[in-house]
């Protein structure tokens, strides 16, 4: 598509721009929309469907011309270019279309935060230094209003995370649809939260410039590495304890623990320096877990590690400004680029502010305009996060067995020059609308009227 | 191993001076008069009379204060003489800019009819406040000081400064010249309270208004004693009066500047109001020395030098910033810089963490290309003669005043040390004398059955003996031939003691091994302390004096690094503006003009002599016009950001609810790597706001990103005034401050827009019958009229629907238009309001939900507004996206947008939202040069900014930020060598010590 010939809007209002005055009157004369809701949950997949005519983007098995996708009870059956579509099969038309599969954000905070500034309507920290039992899906709020508009930009997987402290909490992976948390949650603990303690505590800080007074000075460096520690230590023990059949008493913390000692539950460490970083992996290697680097600003000065150890990063901030002045200005949009020159394996989260999932796919594609190839860029929000994240066995990637939780575009979702025009999740195919559309409606009606006053 | 010369106490007055004089006292004597001759011959001395002006084996004869001859002749009789063989004499140095610490600010705040402002206390005279302040006179005095001007240092305006005499007078025989210079700083003293200002550019206006209504102060209290004093005089203000000389340019303003933008300040400041300025600098004159060549306005600067960055680890390395490493390196050339480039200018000791550290570092500065000669003119002559004591003071001659430094060694260029300091004829030691000189090789025994025979080696600078023990007897516990290096070795000045410290491992000990000793000559009689308990006594003789210098010599250490001049001094600065050329064509490109030619593909880009001069197919380009070929790229107008923070010193002055007075454009920053970045990401021109603190905000000011200029080029020509205001949460959450809700932000403009009203009609009717009290000009009421003309244009941040829509209809009320709303996240909901009313939109494309207010976002603001007819933009509000903004442009893609649309946000609708449309904003034959080079569609995610020019000048492209990247890499590099290259670190590191 070039930038002069782009495709009108299908059912939206024609343009201001050169229109005709027949084309006005007829739009100010329509009727007004009349919808009654702002987002509808829709029921579960209830006939076998199969989409028809559309370019695949399987991520896993390479892009499939005029394919057919196959799904029946919310799961995939059966993707390819010539397929039988049994019978009873509901036939949809995607000919020009292009399907994906529903991109995951890896970090974020929709449906536990609402309002930034108003601290009643976020749950995200809880007190403490250590809450590795709490989880992320149980606060979710299923009527927030970021739910559609994340899911309008193509974002239907995400890992909903606490923070706070030294142990924040368990991510919880959701789906974004359902009539409550409980119907959304994939996977209640899908990771362990570790923020690593910060040598230099005014690295980093704030966006734009914009730092806020400094705070009481927290315990150092050292004491706080050694308290984490300690806290692994202890849970260690009681694990242990259990295991040699002691009558303990019942601790919640570390019962939370044990499956990152027992089940190789992913432990997500937040570091952004590089020593922050080295000191992260040293730590998990003596502790013997499977760790996720999430930040990871200087990554690269930390590159060879990485790849000896195999440890996978995800990113927060490819949007973000420049840690250091003489980085270059595209220091942030060129680090998936130089991690993945250098064999790093890495996510692209949402990470520009916890109410902004909605930007993921943005966040990938300026990527790739820095030198990451699209095909990495795409994998970067499906399939590696879902790797990283133990969600590949259900989402990440269009392939019989995996949940039909895809995309149908007319373009890359990770471009604004194309168009997010259906999506489904777990085979339900979604209501699109979001409070933004319905803003746009119901004060797109208020113009018409004024206009009508105006000329009538 | 520091050893400790006889460094004397407090005062210590050896000989007095000239006797209380009889006739010219009005204080009597209590008790039995004191009255030495105060004849003086100083024999023997090389003195150095002045800058460039040496005597050997020369005679000083003092009486009564003054120098009486300087020459080559013998001690006149009945002089007491003092034999100054082997030192050296240089006149006492001034210090141009002291603080004596003499205006701590009272308990309870000053009192009486001063000033409305606790920031003003131009009143406050040094002269009226001096005490006793003898400890900080010893200090200086030890570095060589005798006269200094007292600078106060409390508040903007700080009063007035007092030259004073550095002896042991008096308070009332200390003051030479009382109160010549007004001090005025820009930063507040916040033990004065007071809430205003308390921004960079609130102290800019109140120090204008102040100047303003110093004048205005005169005339006021003289048109009332002229009428016969007919009515009511005018308020008592101590510190207006005070400032009346220096309003009328009769008496120096000191400005104390922190920065280079605050010097460039300070300068434009005492231009506009004719003010004769002297300038106490701060360490960063390298940075400004091209604008600094040949001015001869006084400029006082600080030998404050930097520490070595922290680049111990690769951590910390990775942190260092080239700006840091630079000023590191550079910050000590500052004083030679300004001697090379002819600047007139004086050292003080000011700014320095402790006064112990000036003599050393006036070495660092020399070491590193500062004249000896200069560096004294720079102490003396040159402050003498600003000071207006030139006829006394700042060299050794017949009949000036005497004030001297008598020093062992080379002040400049040794470790030298200072013996005594003499101020107006009293001599004040400072140094005792070493007894001994320890150095050399001892042959030392102990006295008993132990056996212990040593040879103790003593060597290096007097100030910092070394040495160690070459243990000369075998025993059980005696390891003949081992030498142990000593720990640490000093010596005593005035009881001839040295002692050692070592460590005994070798010797078969668990720790310290002590000794001291007494030389008498060539004899040594010592005593030990060992780590098993035993303290045996030696003796020992010197087989072998030492031969070497007494003092440490001083050089260079650093590696030299040719590290040419950038601008700003940081990443990325420029070594020069990007070159105009007389024209540009750009070839075959996708031309989004923003214009009436919409876009054209395959089309031609023509600029010429920084202006637009056609779009079109194959256009002819004059010879030698600088041709790009753009196949397969685009083309679109620089772009606008019509909302940003950065690139200023300061964002809100939330002093007063309402301050349009003041002006970002007097902060502007031109070390601002943001400014980089965002002509990187194809910004070209923004509107650098005030904060939202308040209802009426500051005056607001436009920039082009031309980095590498100093603020005041930064600032786009001709650009028309706009004004910030501040609805909903912000401007209401200051607590204790009015207002507290809408409904309160709403009055406290509508009564300010009133009293501006009331004012010009008390100016009307004044100029009209010129009775009673003449008006005085009142910055802040003047920006209101404007505003209510609409020669000030409203720039409304705010975010409901409710609020904006009050606003506009106030403003109708009011008969005028508000240009802008800015954030407008709910402008949607009024579109056709603001449609109505000419009202533009400055909104986000997809920012929302971060507070209450901002809860009803929509992507689809934009739309509506257009769709509604509102002129309409985005805008960043943050530095990061500013640099990135056609991304946001992209995002109204999805909402129905056409691309030309989309792109209008960020380019031409917001040039004609903050009503620069003229000038910016497209490319259209006539508007400035302004234009990005994308890699491909603008919008697109995939796409990236590859050249940006601004006025036909190329601030931006990928080879020159690859090849700035090279060079910042190799500085990086070099200077962090540089760094781990010195020993210790610090800014010592500068020196080499032998």
């Amino acid at each position: 598509m070039t930038t002069t010939e782009r495709r009108a809007r299908k059912g939206t209002w024609a343009r201001a721009g050169g229109t005709a005055c027949a084309a006005l009157a007829l739009w100010l004369l329509a009727p007004a929309a009349t919808r009654a809701q702002v987002r509808m949950t829709v029921p579960p997949q209830a006939e076998p469907m199969a989409l028809q005519g559309a370019t695949i983007h399987t991520v896993t098995s390479g892009v499939i011309e005029n394919g057919v996708i196959l799904f029946e009870n919310g799961v995939i059956t059966a993707v390819g270019a010539d397929l039988d579509i049994p019978e009873g099969t509901r036939v949809v038309d995607a000919t020009g279309k292009h399907i994906y599969p529903g991109l995951i954000d890896a970090y974020s905070t929709v449906g536990i935060a609402e309002i930034g500034a108003v601290g009643v309507s976020n749950d995200i920290n809880e007190l403490g230094d250590f809450n590795p039992n709490v989880r992320a899906d149980v606060a979710v709020n299923a009527e927030s209003r970021h739910i559609g508009t994340t899911r309008s930009a193509g974002v239907l997987t995400t890992l909903t995370t606490p923070d706070g402290g030294l142990v924040s909490g368990m991510s919880s992976a959701m789906a974004l649809e359902g009539w409550s948390w409980e119907e959304m949650s994939m996977q209640s603990a899908a990771a362990l939260n570790v923020n690593w303690p910060n040598p230099n505590p005014r690295r980093f800080g704030g966006f734009g410039g914009f730092g806020f007074g400094q705070q009481e000075d927290p315990p150092s460096y050292e004491e706080q590495v050694q308290q984490l520690k300690s806290f692994f230590a202890e849970a260690r023990a009681y694990r242990d304890a259990v295991a040699a059949g002691e009558e303990v008493r019942s601790d919640s913390r570390y019962l939370a623990m044990m499956p990152v000692f027992d089940e190789g539950l992913p432990v997500v460490v937040a570091a952004d320096g590089a020593a922050q970083i080295n000191d992260a992996v040293t730590w998990a290697q003596e502790e013997n877990l499977r760790i996720v680097i999430r930040g990871g600003r200087d990554a690269i000065h930390v590159a060879d590690r990485l790849v000896a150890e195999d440890i996978p990063v995800i990113l927060t901030s490819t949007m973000a400004a420049p840690g250091r002045d003489y980085e270059g200005y595209d220091g942030a949009y060129s680090m998936p680029a130089r991690l993945h020159a250098a064999g790093v394996r890495f996510a692209i989260s949402g990470g520009s502010g916890s109410l902004y999932s909605n930007r993921l796919p943005f966040e990938a594609g300026v990527a790739v305009a820095f030198g990451l190839p699209e095909d990495e860029a795409l994998r970067a929000v499906t399939i590696n996060p879902a790797q990283f994240l133990g969600l590949d066995d259900r989402v990440g990637s269009l392939e019989p067995g995996k949940q039909a939780t895809f995309l149908i575009t007319t373009g890359t979702p990770l471009d604004m020059t194309s168009d997010i025009e259906q999506a489904y999740i777990q085979g339900r195919e979604l209501d699109m609308n979001d409070i933004q559309k319905h803003f746009f409606e119901k004060y797109m009606e208020k113009v018409r009227q004024y206009m009508r006053r105006v000329i009538m | 191993m520091k050893a400790i010369l006889g460094t004397m106490g407090l005062v210590a007055v050896l000989a007095t001076g000239a006797g209380a004089q009889q006739a010219t006292r009005t204080q009597p004597v209590e008790g039995m008069r004191d009255n030495g001759t105060g004849f003086h011959a100083l024999v023997g001395a090389r003195v150095v009379t002045g800058p460039g002006q040496v005597m050997d084996d020369a005679t000083i004869v003092i009486r009564d204060g003054l120098i009486q001859e300087v020459g080559g002749g013998d001690a006149p009789a009945g002089a007491r003489v003092w034999d100054l063989e082997g030192l050296t004499v240089y006149p006492g140095f001034i210090d141009a800019h002291a603080d004596l610490g003499m205006d701590d600010v009272p308990e309870g705040g000053d009192v009486g009819p001063t000033h409305w402002n606790p920031q003003v206390r131009a009143w406050f005279s040094t002269t009226r406040n001096l005490q006793d302040d003898a400890g900080r006179r010893a200090a200086l005095r030890s570095q060589g000081f005798g006269a200094a001007l007292a600078v106060p240092s409390q508040g903007i305006f700080r009063g007035t400064a007092s030259l004073v005499t550095l002896g042991d007078e008096g308070v009332r025989d200390r003051v030479l010249r009382p109160d010549i210079a007004q001090a005025i700083g820009f930063q507040r003293s916040f033990e004065l309270g007071g809430s205003y200002p308390n921004s960079a550019m609130g102290t800019i206006s109140l120090m204008k208004q102040t100047f303003m209504d110093a004048d205005w102060y005169e005339r006021a209290w003289g048109a009332y004693e002229a009428s016969g004093r007919a009515f009511l005089p005018p308020e008592t203000s101590e510190a207006l009066a005070a400032l009346e000389d220096a309003t009328d340019g009769d008496q120096p303003v000191i400005f104390e500047t922190g920065s280079e933008e605050e010097y460039l300040r300070a300068h434009s400041l005492a231009s506009e109001f004719g003010l004769d300025a002297w300038y106490r600098g701060n360490g960063l004159e390298y940075r400004l020395i091209d604008v600094l060549r040949g001015r001869t306005e006084p400029l006082i600067v600080p030998l404050d030098f930097p520490d070595a960055p922290d680049v111990g680890h690769p951590g910390a390395a990775l942190d260092a910033s080239l700006a840091d490493l630079r000023h590191w390196y550079l910050a000590p050339t500052s004083p030679a810089q300004l001697s090379d480039a002819g600047v007139s200018f004086a050292i003080t000791t000011d700014g320095l963490s402790s006064l112990n550290e000036f003599l050393p570092n006036l070495r660092v500065a020399v070491a590193r290309g500062l004249e000896a000669d200069d560096a004294l003119a720079a102490l003396t002559t040159t402050p003498a003669s600003w000071l207006g004591i030139d006829r006394t003071h700042g060299t050794i001659a017949e009949g000036k005043v005497a004030n001297l430094i008598v020093s062992e060694g080379d002040l400049f260029a040794e470790e030298a040390t200072v013996r005594d300091v003499w101020v107006q004829g009293r001599v004040y030691g400072v140094t005792r004398p070493a007894q001994i000189d320890p150095r050399g090789s001892w042959e030392i025994a102990s006295d008993d059955e132990w056996g212990f025979q040593a040879v103790l080696v003593l060597e290096g600078p007097l100030n910092r003996l070394r040495g160690y023990l070459d243990i000369a007897s075998t025993g059980p516990d005696l390891p003949g031939g081992a030498r142990i290096d000593l720990e640490s070795a000093t010596a005593v000045a005035e009881t001839g003691r040295i002692d050692v410290r070592f460590n005994g491992e070798v010797l078969g000990y668990q720790g310290m091994a002590l000794l001291s000793g007494s030389v008498r000559g060539d004899d040594f009689f010592g005593w030990t302390s060992l780590p098993n308990g035993a303290d045996p006594s030696f003796r020992g003789i010197r087989s072998e004096p030492f031969e070497g210098p007494a003092r440490g010599t001083v050089a260079m250490d650093v590696p030299e690094i040719d590290l040419p001049f950038i601008r700003p001094m940081m990443d990325y600065g420029r070594t020069s503006i990007p070159e105009q050329p007389a024209a540009v064509v750009v070839r075959n490109a996708t031309v989004w003009t923003q214009g009436a030619q919409g876009i054209i593909e395959g089309a031609d880009l023509l600029v010429r002599a920084g202006t637009v001069e056609a779009v079109g197919m194959d256009l002819d380009a004059p010879g030698g016009a600088v041709e790009i070929d753009a196949s397969g790229k685009h083309v679109t107008p620089g772009m606008i950001d019509p909302h940003i923070h950065s690139g200023v010193s300061a964002v809100n002055e939330s002093g007063f609810a309402i301050v349009p007075e003041v002006r970002m454009g007097d902060v502007v920053t031109h070390n601002n790597i943001w400014m980089y970045r965002q002509a990187a990401g194809g910004l070209t021109t923004a509107h650098i706001k005030h904060g939202s603190a308040n209802p009426i905000g500051g005056e607001n000011v436009f920039v082009k990103m031309r980095w590498g200029l100093l603020p005041e080029d930064l600032k786009l020509e001709n650009a028309p005034r706009t004004v910030k205001f501040a609805l909903g949460e912000n401007p209401k959450r200051r607590q204790g401050r009015y207002p507290d809700t809408r409904m309160g932000v709403q009055e406290i403009i509508r009564d300010h827009f009133m009293a501006a009203r009331d004012y010009e009609r008390e100016w009307q009717q004044w100029e009209e019958n010129q009775e009673g009290l003449p008006p005085r000009r009142d910055l802040r009421m003047e920006a209101i009229l404007d505003i209510l003309n609409q020669e000030l244009l409203i720039s409304s941040h705010g975010y409901r629907a409710d609020e904006f829509l009050a606003l506009v209809r106030l403003a109708e009320e009011f008969g005028f238009r508000v240009q802008t709303l800015q954030h407008g996240v709910e402008a949607y909901k009024i579109a056709p309001e603001l449609a109505a009313s000419g009202v533009a939109a400055v909104v986000w494309s997809d920012w929302g939900a971060f507070k209450m207010e901002a809860y009803d976002a929509t992507v689809y603001n934009a739309r509506i507004l257009i769709e509604a007819g509102v002129v309409t933009s985005l805008h960043s509000d943050n530095s990061q996206i500013a640099s990135r903004m056609n991304w946001e442009a992209g995002k109204l893609l999805r909402t129905g947008l056409t691309p030309e649309q989309a792109l209008s946000t960020v380019t031409n609708q917001a040039a004609e939202a903050v009503a620069i449309h003229d000038q910016v904003g497209s490319l259209e034959a006539g508007k400035d040069g302004d234009f990005v080079i994308w890699s491909g569609n603008p919008l697109s995610q995939f796409s990236r900014a590859e050249q940006t020019w601004i006025d036909g000048r190329r601030y931006f492209s990928l080879e020159e930020d690859a090849a700035m990247r090279d060079r910042i890499e190799q500085e990086r590099t070099q200077l962090i060598q540089a760094i781990l290259s010195v020993e210790n670190g610090g800014q010592n590191a500068q020196m080499e010590r032998n």
